[in-house]
């Protein structure tokens, strides 16, 4: 029996170069640039003038920078624990045995990822219309209880965002989800629900454990891109960041800052916070993932 | 017994999938009204037609104008220019990249894994500002370069497809190929990529969709509007005709149609390719 | 090795995206878009391009050389907005005239002074004697540290449009309204529940506290001064503590009148057709847009005078602002200025533009013009012209700073916060108000002077 040659020194880095070099050029470049940058005040890329660290210490103290930070909050609450539950639960119903017409209902409920955001925007913001949009003219004809002037998109911002944002992503998530399932035990199921498990604890000690991985890496995804949300919210408001900077986010005051105004220095140390707090998230998640598995 | 059970299960789906389809058949039907009839119906006109629906009010007239006034077919062209060169230049940089740090045995391995890990976290959004300097520096403002070649290199990419081959591709068989004396893109091309063949479909996919509805992106970096795509197009329509909504319907209809067509012959393999990748991980 | 077949490898749609690729990088290759000739004009209102047609073709014809020839695009103000800072800051193209509005000429004047994009028309205007010939409140808003870019567009006086129809059949005569009390007094009877379900469906004023325009207008009207001439701001004023507190009572409590009939929406055009606002502080360009997209109201809207905030006090205010500017960017400055002139300093364009949109010329020549003294049959037959200009040299000013977006937000936000403490409190009177405006306008006002001042770059000397 022939053994088989070495392969050449230069295959892996020829076969890594292509990412290599756009990587360094486009993601690490930048990065230390932004390292820079944060430290300078600019009038786009041609002006800059040095500052220290002012961007900073203005950052602690400025409430425009802390409402976007708490609206993020709240968003990504309302991503962890709204939207992915019901993807979650979606991706449960689709997986019961015997069930007909499932691929029919997993394109249903993953067509809105394909529609973009664009028309997100349009159809929530007529849906949400005060008096005339279908939302408060429908609870108003059931309920005539209801307020017709419910002001969903001035006074709760974070809300009409989230109810958005479930209809937007819980599909694609729920695409996560029903990948994890399969790796669920159909006989163990069956076993339990012979032993007289009901649904719920079946749910707890079953199928839970072995999604797990699955759902904390979601968890992880959702937190890092609900902190990260911009265009939804910057659509739906109608290119702005709502009445009262109620629909603020982090990311849309980087933008703002960086080219409505045009100093990307003072972006560019917003966008380190929200890096810090990014590494945080991810650090706390690997932790919380070595506890479970020591 | 069994089939009784899952009753309750179907109500709870059709009631959800109602919910995900009421605004986009609203859209659909829009597309087909009058401005007239878009206020007075909420879906298709009402009349003394069939099932009580005006059928003669229904009209092609929003996607006549938007294609006699608008630069709707430069968009579209523009769009799946955009689309299908990112998408296939990130999904074969990504497949290289994950090919070399799962299967080569090599220094700086161990290095680099760590860094495409690492890179996993940096948001996006702070490399926004040093970018556009660094495009203007380059003189990529304006042009799809500028858009594409940042694209092609998601860390993400070459983490799935790092996962994907470790689960997928035996050694054994590379070292065969080998002893046959294949060369190294022959073993990468006719052996690696067929079996990853899932995650490939789901990547091109999920990159497709993203450069497809991407809008923040040619919004600051492209300047011309014959270059822009279909995305920022119908936005900028929905800015000046603010209240056309079937025209901007009529849009929002032409640039979903693709995706949906794209999404169907691929989902089998996008499911499952997620699952070679993300889940195993 | 047996024979491999295509989708061995790849799947139908991956060989198509594949495909793809190929097919229209080659497309793109060829599909050259041809590079555009003449001079550009961006604009970002519809009914502008139509209004300006006209003398566009005229120029054309009169001057035939490409180069010389004018080209108006039409672009969507926030796509305008960014461009327009793309090329600024980073000589992205850009048209060699622009038409912009208040809020993005203020952010080029975030630059120092010597890299504003826009050409510093200072001494040219007073060299033509235009700063006498035009409205001088209009140039306020595109002259940031003494120096002045853009050429005005409009005034923009405000009147009251207010359904007549309904008003006149409830026997009410509007010629004893002065002021805002007057107003809330003399219409308050037709607020109205009229399907019975315990709310009110018709409101007097269409006003909210997210209109943050008409924050602004009612805020100007009164006599507030957000920034003064050397862009430093002014914001913890009693008048202004006053005025954002009596705004409250307008939106909340026993005695609220206002309604949100948002402009621009199908829902806010439904409430003012079925009347469920019956008055709303119209700018000329507003009329213009009523009289365009609204046919329904035709024949129902009447205009008088703004009531003022006191008795003798001023009985109108401005909202909104466009300009023309022309940028450094611009290889024939002459060329362009000689276009800019044509468009907005002849008679016919005034007029043409009158006809098309309400709006009236900045040119206190052109009021004479006969078009503004014609009846208007969608404005029950009254004479807009003359009711516009005879309240443009009123109209209060405004000066510009890079920061004024932040004010606007901040005066909404005050407002906000005020009506909730007072639906909190249930007291809705001026007073009960006034400790938390005052409060309110002093962190805000500490807050924009410290971004106004740590702003290096605005504050470089040439």
């Amino acid at each position: 029996m022939k053994s088989a040659p070495p392969n050449p020194r230069w295959a892996p880095w020829v076969f890594i170069a292509p990412f290599l070099v756009l990587f360094a050029t486009f993601t690490l470049w930048p990065l230390v640039q932004s390292l820079l940058l944060a430290f300078s005040q600019t009038f786009g890329p041609k002006r800059s003038a040095f500052v220290g660290f002012d961007n900073f210490a203005f950052l602690l103290r400025d409430p425009l920078f802390w409402q976007a930070l708490r609206n993020t909050l709240v968003y990504t609450a309302g991503s962890v624990f709204i939207q992915l539950p019901i993807a979650l639960m979606l991706a449960l119903l689709l997986n019961r045995p015997g069930l007909r017409g499932r691929a029919m209902f997993r394109l249903i409920f993953f067509a809105p990822s394909l529609v973009g955001l664009v028309f997100v925007a349009m159809v929530f913001a007529l849906l949400f219309q005060s008096r005339t949009g279908l939302v408060n003219a429908g609870l108003h004809s059931l309920f005539s209880g209801w307020d017709p002037e419910f002001a969903w998109l001035d006074q709760h911002v974070m809300g009409s965002l989230i109810v958005a944002s479930v209809w937007l992503y819980a599909g694609f998530n729920m695409i996560y989800f029903l990948a994890a399932l399969q790796n669920v035990s159909r006989e163990l199921l069956e076993a339990a629900e012979l032993d007289g498990a009901g649904p719920w604890s079946r749910f707890r000690h079953i199928v839970l454990p072995e999604i797990q991985p699955v759902a904390g890496f979601v968890v992880l995804l959702s937190v890092i891109g609900s902190f990260q949300a911009f265009e939804l919210p910057y659509v739906l408001l109608n290119n702005s960041a709502g009445p009262d900077n109620r629909g603020l986010t982090i990311v849309m005051y980087l933008y703002q800052t960086g080219f409505l105004t045009g100093d990307l220095g003072y972006a560019s140390a917003i966008g380190w916070i929200l890096g810090l707090i990014l590494a945080g998230a991810a650090l706390l998640q690997i932790r919380s993932t070595r506890r479970e598995e020591t | 017994m069994r089939r009784f059970a899952l009753i309750p299960v179907y109500a709870a789906l059709v009631f959800f999938a109602a919910l995900t389809l009421v605004p986009l058949v609203w859209m659909a039907t829009s597309a087909l009204k009058d401005q007239q009839d878009f206020f007075t119906s909420f879906f298709l006109p009402r009349g003394d037609g069939f099932l009580g629906i005006a059928w003669d009010r229904i009209t092609l007239v929003n996607f006549t104008r938007l294609f006699r006034d608008f630069p709707i077919g430069r968009a579209l062209f523009n769009s799946f220019f955009f689309a299908t060169v990112t998408s296939s230049g990130a999904t074969l940089a990504c497949a290289m990249g994950g090919y070399a740090l799962a299967k080569y045995r090599f220094k700086a391995r161990r290095t680099l894994a760590i860094l495409v890990l690492g890179a996993l976290i940096i948001p996006a959004p702070l490399l926004i500002a040093p970018s556009y300097q660094l495009l203007w520096q380059l003189g990529f403002l304006n042009s799809y370069s500028g858009l594409i070649l940042p694209a092609i290199a998601p860390a993400f990419g070459v983490f799935l497809f790092r996962q994907s081959m470790l689960n997928s591709v035996p050694a054994e068989l590379l070292e065969s190929a080998r002893i046959d004396g294949a060369g190294e893109f022959r073993i990468f091309f006719l052996i690696v990529i067929p079996l990853v063949r899932p995650m490939i479909g789901a990547f091109l996919l999920i990159t497709f969709l993203g450069a497809w509805n991407n809008f923040i992106g040619p919004q600051i970096i492209l300047q011309q509007p014959e270059v822009f795509p279909l995305s920022v197009t119908i936005n900028n329509l929905r800015g000046i005709y603010s209240t056309d909504y079937g025209l901007i319907m009529s849009g929002t209809l032409i640039s979903v149609a693709p995706v949906m067509c794209l999404f169907l012959l691929l989902q089998k393999e996008f499911i499952s390719g997620l699952t070679s990748g993300a889940v195993k991980g | 090795m047996s024979r491999a077949r295509p989708y061995d490898f790849l799947s139908l749609g991956a060989w198509m995206i594949l495909g793809g690729a190929l097919v229209s990088s080659a497309v793109f290759l060829i599909w050259r878009v041809p590079p555009a000739t003449g001079r550009e004009f961006w604009v970002f209102s519809p009914p502008n391009v139509e209004a300006y047609a006209a003398a566009s073709a005229s120029w054309n014809a009169a001057h035939p050389a490409p180069q010389d020839q004018m080209r108006v695009h039409l672009i969507q103000y926030q796509a305008l907005e960014r461009r327009l800072m793309a090329a600024f800051t980073a000589d992205a193209p850009v048209a060699d005239l622009v038409e912009t509005e208040s809020q993005a000429m203020a952010r080029t004047f975030s630059a120092p002074l010597s890299d504003v994009g826009f050409v510093d028309l200072t001494d040219r205007l007073r060299s033509e004697g235009l700063f006498e010939t035009i409205n001088r409140p209009s140039f306020s808003l595109w002259t940031s540290r003494g120096r002045t870019f853009g050429l005005p567009h409009d005034v923009h006086p405000c009147l009251l449009g207010y359904r007549a129809d309904i008003v006149e059949a409830a026997g009410i005569d509007v010629s004893q309204i002065e002021t805002w009390d007057d107003f809330r007094r003399v219409l308050g009877p037709l607020i109205k529940d009229l399907d019975g379900d315990g709310r009110p469906d018709r409101y007097l004023l269409n006003f909210w506290e997210n209109n943050f325009d008409m924050i602004e207008a009612l805020m100007l009207q009164a006599g507030a001064q957000f920034f003064d001439e050397a862009g430093e701001p002014h914001l913890a004023t009693e008048l202004n503590a006053r005025t954002l507190a009596s705004l409250v009572s307008w939106i909340s409590g026993p005695d609220r009148f206002c309604a949100d009939a948002r402009e621009f929406t199908a829902g806010g055009d439904r409430m003012r057709i079925e009347g469920t606002v019956l008055a709303s502080i119209l700018p000329d360009w507003l009329a213009g847009t009523w009289k365009n997209y609204i046919p329904a109201l035709g024949g129902k809207i009447k205009l008088i005078k703004l009531p003022a905030w006191t008795p003798g006090g001023r009985r109108t205010t401005v909202a909104g602002g466009t300009c023309m500017g022309i940028t450094k960017a611009a290889p024939d400055f002459e060329r362009a200025w000689a276009m800019a002139k044509r468009l907005y300093l002849s008679p016919d364009v005034a007029e043409a533009h009158f006809r098309r949109t309400c709006i009236i010329s900045p040119v206190k020549t052109f009021w004479q013009l006969p078009v503004y003294h014609e009846s208007d049959p969608f404005f029950s037959g009254q004479k807009i012209g003359e009711l516009y200009t005879s309240e443009a040299p009123n109209v209060p000013l405004r000066f510009s700073s890079p920061f004024f977006g932040l004010v606007r937000e901040r005066m909404m936000a005050i407002l906000v916060t005020l009506k909730a403490g007072a639906v909190a409190s249930q007291h809705f009177d001026v007073e009960s108000q006034l400790p938390t405006a005052r409060k309110l306008l002093a962190e805000a006002q500490a807050d924009i002077a410290e971004r106004v001042a740590r702003n290096v770059l605005y504050h470089e000397q040439p």
